[in-house]
């Protein structure tokens, strides 16, 4: 079954472009974008404020949330929009990143289990795992829409794809697509 | 003022954690988020001790919203621990998947607690 242009293979690179966040303007993005992400985060603690040991409603609504936004941006930028250099250092690595948060997510779940809230503890790390890997996999599978999983079976593009690294020339092929 | 400071600590996290993203994978390869890892860990460590150094040593909030949320929330991630382990998954590895999360949740724990217990240490 034929795919429609510019959903699966390589794409054609910016040549010399080794690390394309590197130099100035990618690099604001990516603070910028971590900026607006911590921004955001801080947004949602105020608005779902709670006890010091109840349940962490705020962490989990962010790192499900970041986790479907991550998964539709990097599906659109490895399928439908390869060449954009804007998207991936802003809402990718910069706001994903700044807004979700693992080391808060651990230290929730330590502080719990520490005080005998062992069973909120473990409801906590369970539901974000669900739900946070339930997110990803939702959120790619829609921005994929219509495309179906690739020929070997390769659901979701190459995660390595987030650091914007170029995969390494012939190398791995980065969205399962034929190369 | 606390504000500016979100912003100042967001986006220097955000710089940092693609910096260290960069050399661990120029180092170690593509093959496994190791750069993602060492970034959860050793993020989830530096909050554990600032959350200790707060509850035994009365370290100001807005230094611990500054600090906590803001450098150390933007540093590490969970949105690319989540996306990663779905895309290896996806693509036939689920061994390698599975290392991500039981490696990410124990070390990441074990790092915010060991933290801690340094913070109240101190």
């Amino acid at each position: 079954m034929p795919e429609s242009p510019g959903t699966n293979g390589p794409s054609p690179r910016h040549p010399g472009a080794e690390h394309p966040h590197h130099g100035p303007g990618p690099m604001a993005a990516i603070a910028g974008g971590g900026a607006l992400g911590t921004l955001a985060r801080y947004g949602v603690e105020r608005a779902v404020a709670a006890d010091t040991l109840g349940f962490p409603w705020a962490t989990l609504t962010v790192n499900v949330v970041g986790s479907f936004v991550l998964g539709v941006v990097i599906t659109l930028l490895a399928g439908r929009w390869p060449d954009d250099r804007w998207l991936r250092p802003l809402v990718a690595v910069g706001f994903c990143g700044g807004f979700t948060t693992f080391s808060t997510f651990a230290l929730e779940i330590d502080q719990r289990a520490r005080h005998g809230h062992a069973g909120a503890a473990a409801a906590y790390l369970v539901a974000s795992l669900v739900a946070g890997l339930g997110a990803a996999l939702v959120g790619s599978a829609l921005a994929r829409g219509r495309t179906g999983p690739g020929p070997e079976g390769a659901y979701l593009p190459d995660p390595d794809l987030l650091a914007g690294d170029d995969p390494p020339p012939g190398g791995h092929d980065a969205t399962g697509g034929p190369a | 003022m606390i504000l500016f400071g979100l912003v100042a600590a967001g986006a220097c996290g955000a710089l940092l954690r693609y910096e260290v993203e960069l050399r661990v994978r120029r180092r170690f390869g593509p093959s496994f988020p190791y750069g993602t890892l060492l970034i959860n860990v050793s993020g989830s460590f530096a909050l554990g001790v600032l959350a200790g150094l707060a509850e035994h040593h009365g370290v100001g909030t807005d230094v611990v919203t500054i600090l906590g949320t803001g450098l150390l929330g933007a540093y590490t991630t969970f949105s690319t621990f989540t996306f990663d382990t779905v895309g290896l998954a996806g693509r036939g590895r689920s061994g390698a998947a599975a290392a991500n999360l039981g490696a990410s949740l124990v070390l990441g724990l074990g790092a915010a607690a060991l933290g801690l217990a340094a913070g109240h240490l101190v």
